[in-house]
């Protein structure tokens, strides 16, 4: 009897909890909607990995930026987009290219935030992407023909657009925008899958007469930034949508937009059909480093209903996603000055902040203790894999008048060593609810490829030097490795088409804070850009 | 006009500049170095004295002064570099040519950022001498924070999406005796009704009637959507629509449509 009751809990549990793991298609852009990144397809383990061997490589022909999106793949289709909004098709068994989109763009047009694209959305046969100049385009997933496309806001006046993948729930595209450094008033939009009807807008900065305006002093809540330049997450048992806010702008000066700022620097939940705000919670009061809270979210039930999100300021939160109900916070990174610590209700203790006029030495870097780079939860071994990056930076903040879509940072950097010399990246294994490292590997420069976690007990993940590498999830231990040519900014999947698991990467060197690193390593001003996806599988004979 | 003399003669006053002795001086230089610190420095462009990040390295490199000014003034199309033609004078252009061109004999790991203390506003916005009520018109005719601004539905001076008729092509007198027609009694004349096979009905602006695809601007939100139909999914199109530009642009008082008007 009591086996038969726990049983049913357990069916019970299995029915609420959310299962973010992925099978035979990769169907949304972090896996699922809940962003683990996690295949739970097990053929290739850390027994025989070692025995992987590339399967094809698909030539994207765009160099410009890299290569940094997510592929998707369902039902043997995989969907890869590229710099300047392009698209493919391509069989997921061979390769073969089976259509083409290209977009296009307006002859004459700059962007700040671009070239680069990072992913698109596929629900009931439509494929959504959100473009360069602003954009939202809906194709036929079978043919690549246009359906619909609609301007969100006029590019060249607000200085921005979108890079990152739509998130598409229920019936409705939800997409967010670009624009934290420049003069613009962030948002996040949904729009009707099948029509491209705008459903809703949730502002991220509240406007007069809306709770939180007071949180800006004077004009400055028109041009305070809060973009939200990543893709979210939905939790289907709560109705929620989950999004990460990125920095109010300017970005290092706040004397003009004194008080909190809300809501940059935040996790904001909101009602999937009316876009309401149900609660948020604001990692960085009145920031001036520019620490977005804009990376993805990751939906774990521990069994709480926790997400994780790590910020750029090199601490991940662990909330409670019913309530937003500050958990607890640890750090990605060694090197943090910009506070001592995040205290016990999650408010920063310690704030050293840039000065008017004046280098000051801030760690991380902009760049962040981590960049957007995804990280992944494998429930199977109960840890979050993700990198961290050791740098540093002498601020120097400057006051600048706003000027309405035109970038506006309010300062200026340059990138130092830390004070133990030891700048590089890292990916490490933690423990979510306390932090604690289980293992960490090492590596010379900042690893900015996303994480991909699998059942094989199997880490993949990508270096600047253009090796792609396996990893024990239990050790940390390499186990892999295979040189694509270029550097790694992209997001690996796994899937499976008749039976045969395949590993896919992006390669494809480039992006903002691949530019940086020249500041501090001159050497990769020589890495070699790149834009192909490399596919992997274990022999024919091998499975 | 004015502008665009200026930009004519800006390479000309720089030849002059070459023969004359202040191109190189260390005041120009200066003056170069506060304007890079401000415009061209920061976030991720071309970092800090030009040690580059996500846009190219300038120390250390060599440019022609031409180039550098054709650059500066008209951006580099198709990717992030912005043309600084309407923010900048023709003296600010001359004194960041210069500054970048002093970076060519510096070493990557050169001396610290320049002191930039200054509060004074930086790179000034140029605006053109409109008046009061013409900026007023401007403004709403553009403005962000409405998500029923004119420019959804209109282009004007490269701005907005070109669903409805293109305003500048009317005179002054059509615009003020169409203006109010249009925004507050008038009956559309371009808006038909579209039905389609699935029951779907709402308010369009054909584009293209193809034998096999039709393309339209769905006007049933805002923004409008360009949506290619398939020809056979379409049961009727006609007028009228049923749709009002006075619902279109319900946020915006009369008073504002008058302002535009100046506009
Ligand atoms: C939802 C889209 C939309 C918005 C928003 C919109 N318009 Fe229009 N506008 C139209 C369409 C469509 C027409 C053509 C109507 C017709 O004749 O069928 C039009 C017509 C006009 C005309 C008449 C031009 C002519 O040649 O007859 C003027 C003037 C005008 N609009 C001004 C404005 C102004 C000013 C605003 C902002 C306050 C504005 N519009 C906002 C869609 C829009």
């Amino acid at each position: 009897m009591t086996r038969l009751i726990h049983l049913l809990l357990f069916i019970g549990a299995a029915l609420v909890a959310q299962d973010g793991s992925t099978k035979g298609n990769w169907p949304q852009y972090g896996g699922q909607n809940s962003a683990w990144r996690y295949s739970a397809l097990d053929q290739v383990d850390a027994s025989n990995v070692g025995q992987l061997a590339a399967a094809w490589v698909f030539q994207t022909g765009d160099n410009d930026g890299g290569l940094q999106s997510t592929p998707l793949v369902i039902d043997g289709v995989m969907y890869v987009s590229t710099s300047h909004n392009r698209v493919f098709a391509l069989d997921a068994v061979t390769g073969k290219r089976l259509w083409s989109y290209i977009y296009e763009l307006p002859k004459t047009f700059t962007t700040f935030y671009g070239p680069w694209n990072r992913g698109v959305a596929i629900s009931e046969g439509r494929l959504i992407m959100g473009t360069l100049d602003n954009y939202v385009v809906a194709l036929d997933a079978k043919t690549g023909r246009q359906l619909w496309k609609v301007n969100v806001e006029d590019a060249n006046q607000c200085g921005c657009n979108i890079t990152a993948a739509p998130l598409i729930v229920r019936g409705k595209v939800i997409v967010g925008v670009t624009g934290g450094d420049s003069a613009h008033r962030g948002y996040l939009n949904a729009f009707d899958l099948k029509t491209g009807r705008h459903l809703w807008r949730f502002w991220t900065i509240p406007g007069p007469g809306e709770k939180g305006h007071e949180t800006w002093h004077g004009d400055s809540w028109k041009f305070g930034g809060g973009a939200t330049w990543m893709t979210g997450s939905f939790d289907a048992s709560l109705g929620l949508v989950y999004w990460a806010v990125g920095n109010p702008a300017a970005d290092f000066y706040g004397g003009n937009r004194k008080g909190d700022n809300l809501y940059t620097d935040s996790i904001v939940a909101l009602d999937v059909e009316t876009g309401k705000l149900k609660w948020h919670f604001q990692q960085v009061p009145h920031d001036v480093w520019d620490w977005d809270a804009a990376y993805e979210i990751v939906l774990v039930d521990l069994p709480r209903k926790v997400l994780i999100n790590v910020s750029k300021g090199g601490y991940t939160y662990v909330l409670d996603r019913t309530n937003g109900e500050f958990i607890t916070a640890w750090p990605v990174a060694k090197n943090i000055n910009w506070i001592k610590g995040v205290g016990p209700k999650g408010e920063l203790l310690g704030r050293n902040e840039p000065v008017v006029g004046k280098p000051k030495l801030i760690c991380p870097s902009i760049g962040g203790g981590r960049s957007w780079n995804h990280g992944a939860w494998s429930p199977k071994a109960g840890l979050f894999f993700t990198t961290g990056i050791e740098w540093c930076e002498e601020v120097t903040a400057q006051a600048e008048i706003p000027s309405e879509g035109k970038t506006f940072f309010g300062g200026t950097f340059k990138l130092v060593p830390t004070p133990d010399k030891k700048s590089g990246g890292h990916l490490g294994a933690y423990e979510p609810l306390t932090g604690k490292v289980v293992w960490k590997y090492e590596y010379k420069y900042p690893l900015l490829a996303s994480v991909l976690a699998t059942a094989g007990n199997l880490i993949f993940t990508g270096d600047a030097e253009g090796d792609f590498f396996a990893l024990d999830a239990r050790s940390g231990k390499k186990l892999w490795s295979f040189n694509t040519g270029s550097g790694h900014r992209g997001s690996s999947i796994s899937y499976a088409v008749n039976g045969r698991q395949y590993i896919a990467t992006p390669s494809g060197w480039g992006s903002a804070v691949a530019g940086l690193m020249q500041q501090f390593w001159p050497e990769t001003e020589q890495f070699p850009n790149g834009s192909a996806v490399f596919v992997f599988a274990l022999p024919e004979q091998k499975r | 006009m004015k502008l665009a003399i200026g930009v004519f003669f800006l390479p000309v006053l720089l030849l002059a500049d070459q023969t004359g002795t202040s191109l190189g001086t260390s005041a120009v230089v200066a003056r170069g170095d506060k304007l890079f610190a401000q415009g061209c420095a920061v976030g991720y462009c071309h970092g800090s004295a030009g040690t580059a990040a996500r846009s190219p390295r300038l120390r250390g490199r060599t440019f022609e002064k031409d180039y550098l000014v054709k650059v500066i003034r008209d951006g580099i199309p198709n990717t992030a570099m912005p043309a600084w033609g309407d923010r900048l004078t023709d003296d600010d252009i001359v004194a960041l040519v210069a500054y970048i061109q002093s970076l060519a004999t510096a070493t990557p790991e050169g001396p610290a950022p320049s002191e930039i203390a200054s509060l004074a506003p930086p790179v000034a916005v140029k605006d053109s001498d409109l008046s009061p009520d013409v900026r007023r018109g401007r403004e709403l005719f553009y403005d962000p924070q409405r998500l029923q601004r004119c420019s959804n539905c209109h282009r004007v001076q490269g701005i907005g999406t070109p669903v409805g008729p293109d305003l500048a092509k009317l005179s002054r007198a059509q615009l003020a005796a169409e203006a109010v027609n249009a925004l507050k009694y008038g009956r559309p004349r371009r808006v038909q009704g579209i039905v389609t096979k699935d029951g779907d009905r709402f308010p369009a602006i054909l584009i293209e009637r193809g034998p096999s695809e039709t393309r339209i601007y769905d006007l049933k939100a805002i923004p409008p959507v360009q949506r290619n139909l398939p020809t056979t999914e379409i049961q009727s199109i006609q007028q009228p629509s049923g749709w009002r530009h006075s619902q279109a642009v319900q946020s915006y008082a009369t008073d504002g449509v008058y302002t535009y008007n100046s506009y």
